[in-house]
This record gives structure tokens, sequence and C-alpha cells, in this order.
């Protein structure tokens, strides 16, 4: 009895473990519903469900380990190791790589479909004995069954798999793209550029298997999504190869054009591409989604919206921001991308990243000794309207355009071209702004920040971006900048010694040097009275004498000038201070000769000529009246002019530095009349040169010079007495014992001591200064 | 003693000075050093010819001075080198000159000191560096020679001729010995 129920447990066991495929022999499936009933029943009376099941179920993990999943991968090892050797070769029949992946792919899917009896048996084992599988793991045992294929797949994956699986995927990607793109665009050029290829599958148009790659794909992707594979093994190639594409086409739409908006067309580009790409993939076809699960749409929608609008903000704003220099100096034609980048700039965190590249963008490209400053001020220009479309708040442009203000300061002609600009009516650029622009406005940041309701809502106070204050701005103070406005506004008026002052007003009340236009005014009224029919002393006037009186407290220094009058003229202006003297009381006036503007009539010959020339080309012209030859030796001593500069259409120089008057020996006796006058906009002054171009204001520059003068004589003292210095020292005694010590560094000591030593003024030996012996 | 010497060294007696010096100098030194600047200011800036001073190294405190001879005197085109150390009570004390370069002079010893009364009894605090750099200048062209402290230069001095020789031996032979 005991043998037979020996035998009959045998027996039992037999059937129970062929039912299961326990010690498996998976080729032996044996169906039969009424079969699996009555072994369930047996299982059931030996209460071995959970035994039973156990081993049914590592039964199917030791297949799954140990023959199907090996298998799988050898394709791809096997694929491997041919191509091992060669190069990796991109070119590699996409037709190869599709079927192999393709052949892998079915035989997998195959395999896993036959356990499916196998784990339905399981079910239903279950379901009678009572029996359970690990219960951590949700959804039935389908679910196990994937995890366990996925879990085993992965801890067996060859490395050579993702490659494949890119060559794969890229492949399929590049024949829905090049559909995608036929569809969206006829492109005419590409179109007849690869009219023998097609642009899908690189084959030849006529054996073009773009079709059958397609088919192959789906066919793949339904199999691994099915078995839950798809998102696992080729997830990550799938939105790769998108985001590869999206940088691809962002880069090369945005290539060195910013005068269109593009964001709005690439939003709707990628939303094309990506939602075409996930339905070929997931849905297996163009215009599926709709159709296809609500999982999968809602996944669609999130990664559309999450990964790829993201990134193409991000790689759109990096592109553009790696361009912001051309961006920037392109201004306004660039607006449309400036505004672009300011959309997009709000949805990612690049603001940071787009300070730091234009800052160093400008230091590499812009601030370095090739540079004009005219150049860096127009970018500097340039930089402050663009970065105001960027970012009105104006941080953004605080931030950008620090060094560059550094870097201005440190420039000497910075003031002067800025001024220079300012008042320069062809110069459209800055007149313009400082028309439109609000008074001054410097600096006055500090609103109240007593509001603390909204504190949340929080926003930087707007900063003042308004170009004309930013310029002067540069200087951190004022003081420098109207400094050299006055110069330069005293040249204008000298220069052009009209008394229409309304253009000036308007600057002035941008910069406050009311006193200079009020100068002018009042020169006009003082200059009609004393020329005016009731003066008597107007009947002894040889020619009017209009001036232009200047408040000496107010107006920058001149350049100091000696030029002699002939006396003849000097005499009318004696009478003209005489006739201000009774006008103002106790005021008197103190000439400057040298500026000012002459009309001179000079009959020659056959000729008269009307000139309009500076005092000192008047006064040469007079002394030819002595003499028609000159040396500008005698010249000079007459005129205490250094150079006095002849009048190129009127004299002719016969020998070196020896001039005579054109026509000189008919002037004879005639003379001719020097007006000092109010020019008449009727005469052009037809053959003079304007020599004289230089400023006749002291400018910033010559101003330093001053300085420096008070340094020098430091110098000569430290020197008499302490006989060689060396630089160092120098520059060190200079620091402590001179007064209120104007800042100056080695460097431009050292300039202005090598100046000294070439003018023979100080001697460089050894290292050491010392004064020349005499 | 009419002139416009500070109450505190007029108050001075001989036995006291010294105390109140010091007590002037510990009062403010920061304001010699102001006073100190301000002179070197004004005797950069004025450039008289024939005399110049600057402080020697770090310290505003000690200057070296030089001085050239006066013109139409047998001291013309002759350069003299002098020190000039200020006391901490400067300006109410006077500094301490003395020549550097060997000066053959009826009121100049063979150590180079001075004897000139304003650097003396006379000193008051409205002379300055300047003042005393052209005192000492005309002082070579106008010896006292009634007080002498090198009796040979004195002597001498009625014979120009004579002086004038022996002068410039004694300066080629100081300068040759000081390089």
């Amino acid at each position: 009895m005991a043998a037979g129920k020996q035998c009959d447990s045998k027996q039992q066991w037999e059937v129970i473990k062929k039912s299961f495929f326990i010690e498996g022999n998976l080729s032996d499936i044996s169906d039969g519903e009424d079969d699996l009933a009555l072994v369930i029943r047996l299982v059931q009376q030996l209460g071995a469900g959970q035994l039973v099941l156990d081993l049914a179920l590592d039964a199917i993990w030791v297949a799954l380990r140990q023959s199907i999943v090996p298998k799988f991968w050898s394709n791809f090892v096997i694929y491997n190791s041919q191509r091992c050797g060669k190069d990796d070769d991109p070119g590699e029949g996409s037709v190869e790589v599709m079927s192999r992946v393709a052949t892998a792919i079915s035989e997998l899917y195959d395999s896993a479909v036959s356990f499916l009896p196998q784990i339905h048996r399981c079910e239903m084992l279950c379901e009678h004995s009572g029996a359970k599988f690990e219960e951590c793991i949700p959804g039935g045992m389908m679910e196990h069954f994937k995890l366990h294929l996925r879990a085993t797949l992965h801890s067996q994956m060859p490395t050579s798999f993702t490659n494949l699986l890119h060559k794969f995927y890229s492949a399929a990607f590049k024949v829905f793209y090049h559909a995608e793109v036929g569809n969206q665009v006829e492109e005419s050029d590409e179109t007849t550029d690869e009219a023998m290829q097609c642009g899908g599958c690189d084959a030849a148009t006529d054996a073009c298997h773009c079709q059958a790659i397609t088919n192959t794909f789906c066919q793949v992707n339904r199999q691994l999504l099915e078995l839950d594979l798809l998102e696992r093994l080729a997830g990550d190639i799938i939105s790769s190869l998108l985001l590869s594409v999206i940088t691809d086409h962002v880069s090369a739409t945005c290539r060195d054009s910013y005068d269109q908006s593009r964001i709005s067309q690439l939003e709707k580009w990628v939303e094309n591409v990506v939602i075409g790409w996930l339905e070929v993939v997931y849905c297996g076809g163009r215009g599926q989604l709709s159709s296809a699960d609500s999982a999968i749409q809602t996944m669609v929608a999130n990664n559309l919206n999450q990964t790829y609008m993201t990134a193409l903000y991000h790689t759109y704003t990096t592109t553009r921001i790696d361009q912001l220099f051309n961006i920037v100096i392109e201004y306004p034609e660039s607006q449309p991308a400036l505004e672009d980048i300011r959309e997009c700039l709000d949805r990612t965190h690049l603001r940071n990243h787009l300070v730091e590249s234009l800052r160093s963008a400008i230091q590499t490209r812009l601030l370095h000794p090739g540079v004009n400053t005219t150049d860096v001020l127009h970018a500097y220009i340039s930089a402050i309207k663009a970065l105001r479309v960027l970012d009105p708040k104006g941080v953004l442009l605080e931030l950008v355009s620090e060094p560059v203000r550094q870097y201005l300061r440190g420039r000497e002609d910075t003031v002067r071209y800025i001024v220079t600009s300012l008042t320069d009516e062809s110069c459209s650029e800055l007149s313009e702004e400082l028309l439109v622009a609000a008074p001054l406005v410097l600096d006055d940041s500090h609103s109240d920040d007593d509001n603390m309701d909204f504190w949340e809502t929080w926003t930087p106070d707007p900063r003042t971006a308004d170009i004309i204050s930013m310029l002067v701005n540069i200087y951190g103070s004022k003081d420098v900048f109207i400094t050299e406005y006055r110069t330069i506004l005293a040249d204008r008026i000298l220069s052009q010694f009209s008394y229409d002052t309304e253009r000036e007003i308007r600057y002035l009340e941008h910069l406050k040097c009311e006193v200079m236009v009020k100068d002018v005014a009042d020169s006009k009224r003082i200059n009609s009275s004393i020329n005016s029919d009731e003066n008597p002393r107007r009947e002894k006037q040889k020619f009017p004498v209009s001036c232009m009186i200047l408040s000496a407290q107010f107006w920058p220094s001149f350049k100091e000038e000696r030029l002699q009058l002939p006396e003849e003229v000097m005499k009318e202006l004696d009478t003209y201070t005489e006739a201000f003297q009774d006008l103002k009381g106790n005021r008197t006036l103190n000439w400057k000769p040298h500026l000012g503007q002459v009309q001179v009539e000079i009959e020659l010959k056959n000729r008269t000529l009307n000139l309009t020339v500076t005092p000192t080309q008047a006064t040469v012209i007079y002394h030819f009246q002595e003499r028609s030859r000159w040396s500008i030796g005698d010249l000079s001593t007459i005129t205490q002019e250094n150079f006095p500069c002849p009048c190129q259409g009127v004299l002719q120089e016969v020998e070196s530095d020896v001039f005579v008057l054109v026509e000189g020996e008919e002037l004879g006796d005639k003379g001719h009349t020097a007006t000092v006058g109010v020019s008449q906009p009727d005469i052009a002054p037809p053959a003079i040169e304007e020599d004289e171009a230089e400023s006749v204001m002291a400018s910033a520059q010559d101003q330093r010079e001053e300085e420096l003068q008070v340094f020098w004589s430091y110098i000569v003292g430290m020197l008499t007495n302490l006989d060689s210095l060396p630089l160092e020292r120098i520059h060190a005694m200079l620091k402590m014992f001179v007064q209120g010590s104007v800042e100056c560094s080695p460097q431009e000591l050292r300039a202005f001591l090598d100046r000294k030593v070439r003018q023979h003024q100080l001697i460089f030996t050894n290292g050491l200064y010392k004064l020349p012996k005499n | 003693m009419a002139q416009n010497v500070p109450p505190g060294t007029v108050a001075a007696s001989d036995s006291n000075k010294n105390n109140n010096e010091r007590a002037i100098a510990g009062r403010d030194s920061h304001s010699v050093s102001k006073r100190l600047q301000h002179e070197l200011m004004t005797l950069m800036i004025s450039m008289d010819k024939g005399i110049s001073a600057f402080p020697d190294g770090d310290n505003l405190f000690k200057w070296v001075g030089t001085l050239t001879g006066p013109a139409s005197t047998v001291y013309e085109g002759l350069s003299y080198r002098l020190s000039l150390e200020f006391p901490s009570s400067y300006p109410y004390a006077a500094p301490t000159v003395k020549f550097i370069t060997s000066c053959f002079h009826p009121n100049v010893d063979l150590h180079g000191n001075i004897c000139l009364d304003i650097l003396k009894e006379k000193w008051s605090a409205s002379y300055d560096v300047r003042a005393i750099l052209l005192s000492i200048q005309s002082l070579l062209g106008e010896p006292n020679n009634d007080s002498p402290l090198n009796g040979h230069a004195a002597e001498l001095w009625a014979n120009q001729v004579a002086y004038k020789k022996h002068l410039l031996e004694h300066y080629k032979k100081a300068n040759g010995e000081s390089k």
C-alpha cells in the first residue's frame, strides 16, 4: 500500500509537473481545460497550491533568465562582434538594422506570448487553491510577468544595444521627419538637390523603402508597447531624437537673422513634429492620437508641454543669448528677436546666463584698445536701447552696462565725444534723443518702500534708462561732464558767433549752464545799445564792432594767446570798452583778441574779396597793407602769435616761410577795411582753409596738463634738493607732500616725466631722474 | 620785542620753556605737519630764483635746502646745500638751520652753524622756510662782521678780490671733498 501510494503520488507529481512545466520543458505544451481543472483539483487535495505555484513561476523566471533573454540579447551581441574592428559606420544600411531589430523584437514578442497559457494556468491555480504570488507587486499575474521580463532584460543588457536601437529609431525618425517636412513646406530646392535620393531613407528614389521602414517600425513599437517595454527600452532615445532635432531646427532658424519674431512659428513647428512623432511611435501612425488610449493622450500632452516646449524655449534662448552681442549691436533691426527673448526669459531661468554671457561678449569684443571710443559709445547706446526692450525695469541693463561704463570712464576722449555728439546736429542719434529726453534725472532711485502689503509682487524699482542720463552717469557725477560741455558750448557759441540760442537753451535745460546763455542774451542787448545811433561815439567808428561779453567766472578757461592786433583795431576796441564802461558803470572789458570773427573786404587789382576769417588771419592780412612780403618770423614778432597762419587763397608762399600777397603789387595803397562783426550767413568764406579747427578752449586734457604743472614745480623742488630720484620715489613723495593731491598714476607720471625728458627739462640715467645742470 | 610772537613763547621764561614746548607739541603735531605742507606748497609755487627746499625723504620735519649766491656778490654762481630741522613746536620755535656744504663766510662756522638773529632771538612764527632761505641768501652778500664766527673771513672781507680768491678755493675744496 505504501508502495502503491508512493507510486500514486509519483504519478500525480508527474501530472502536476507537466501541467505547470515545472522542470520546464516549454516545448511540451499540453492544453485542454479539463486536464487543467483535474490537475488543479488534485493540487487542492494535496494542499500543495502554494508550492506548485512557486515552482511554476520559478520555472518561468528561469526560462526567461536562461534562454529567452540571452537569446534576445545574443542578436545584438552577435551583431556587435560582427561589426567589431570596423569603424562605426553611420551609413550602415538602415534596412539591415531595421530588420535585425525587428527580428529580435518579434522573437522576443513571440516567446513572451508563448508564456501566456502558462500564465493563465497559474492564474487559475491562484484562484482555486488560494495560493498567492508575491503580494508587493500591484496588478495581476500578467503585470508580474512583464515586470520580471523587464528586470531580466535590463540585468543582461549588452552595451551595444543602445547604439543599435538608436540607429533604428534614428532611421525611423528620419523617414518620419522627411515626410513631415515634405508635408509642411514644399521646399523646391531640396527636391531638385536630392532628386536622386530619397531624403528619408537615403536610398535611390526609385528604391525608396521608407514605407517598409515605417511598417517594420510600427510593428516593433506595437510589440514593445504590448510588453510594456517601449518606454523602458526606447523612451530616452525617442525623446533625445526629438530634442536634438529641436536644437538643430532652432539654431538653423535663428542663424544670423534677428529681424523677425520666430518664437510662435517655432512653437507651432515643435507641436507638429512632437505630436506627429509621438503619434507614430505610440499610436502606430499619423493622426491616430485622438483615437488612442486616454492614458497615451495625456502622456503625449504632458511630454509636449513639460519637456519639449521647455526645451524649445531653453534652446531658443540659449541660441539667442550666444548671438546677443550682435543682436544688441543691430538694434533696432533686431527688435523682434529681443521681444522673443523677453518672452522666453520669463519661461526659463537664463537671466543670469544672459548677463554673464553678454558681459563676457562685451568684454572680449568691445572693451579692448582696438575699438574706437565712438564705437564703444555706439554699442553702449545700442545696449541701453536694446536692454530696455528686454527688461523695462532696467536691472539687466544695470548689470550688463556697468563694465562698459567703467571702461568708458578710463578713456580720455569719452566726454568730449559724448558732448560733441549731443550738440552736433549732424550726429542725429544722440541729438534726437536729447530732444525727446525727459529732464535729466540723476539716479533718484529711492522711492518709498513703506508699503509692505504687496511685498509678494514686489519688483525692483525701475532703473533710469534714459540715454542722456545714462551717458552722463558714466561719470557718476555730472560735474566732469558739465565742465566739458561748457568747454564745447563755449566753442560753439564763439565759433558761430550767433545770438540764436534757442537750441542751446534746450541743451542747457538739461545741463544747467544758464549763465553762459544769459551772457549771450546780454551781449546782444549791449551790442545793439552801443551800436545804436544814440551813441555819440558811433560817428567816429571806422568799422562796426560787436562783441560777446562773457562773465569771467562762468566760462571755462581759455587757451592763453597773445595776439597783437593792429593799432587801428585796438583803438576801436578801446572805444567799445569806453562805451561799455559808460553803460555798465563799474565794469570793464578784458579782450580776448584771438577769438571771434572778422569780415574783411580785400580790394585787389581787379577783384574784391569778401572774407570771414579769424582774427589772427585778419591781422596777418592787415599787415600786408604795409609790406607785400613778410617772413613768418617777422609776422610772429609783430603779431605775438607763435605761428600766424596765412590765408591760403590770398597769400602765396614764394620761398620757404616767406609769403607775398597774391596780386600783391596791385594792392598799392588802396587799403582795405577789417571789420570785427557779426557774420552774415550769405558771405561764404571762399578760399580760407580752416587751419584752426582745433578748439580755442582749454580742453579737459589741457586742464589736466595744468594740474600736472603743479606737480612739476614740486618735482623741480625735490630734484633741486635731493639730486636724483627714481620714478617710484617721486611718485611717493608727490603723494605724500602735495596738498589736496590730485590723483596721478605712476604710468601717467612716467609719461609726463618722459615728456619733460624729451623737452630737455629732465635727464634720465640709470633709472634716476635729475635736473640738467645749467 | 614788539614782534607778534605767540603768547606761549613770550610768557615762557627760560626755566620752563622746554615744558612749554612739549605741551605745544603734544597738543597738535598734526597742525605742524599741515603748516609745513602748506609752506612747501607756497615755496614750490612761488619758484623763487636761487632758493629751494624739500623734505628729505619721508620725514616732513627734516628738509634739505639749496641756495645760490646772490648776483653781483662774491658768492654769485656758487650753490650751497643746507639742512633744516623743524622742532615739534614749530613755528613757535625756530628750526635748526645749518650749511651742509662747507661755507666760507664771516657768520658761518666750520661746522656749518649760522649766526643769524632771526634764527635765534628774533625768531617769529610769522617767518617761514622761504623767509629763512631768503635771509640766509642775503646774509651771504651782506655779512655781519661785528660778531663773526669765522674771524679769518671777517678780516678778509674788506679785500673783496682776495676774499673771492680764497672763497673759490674753499668752495672747490669743499665740493671736491663732498664728491
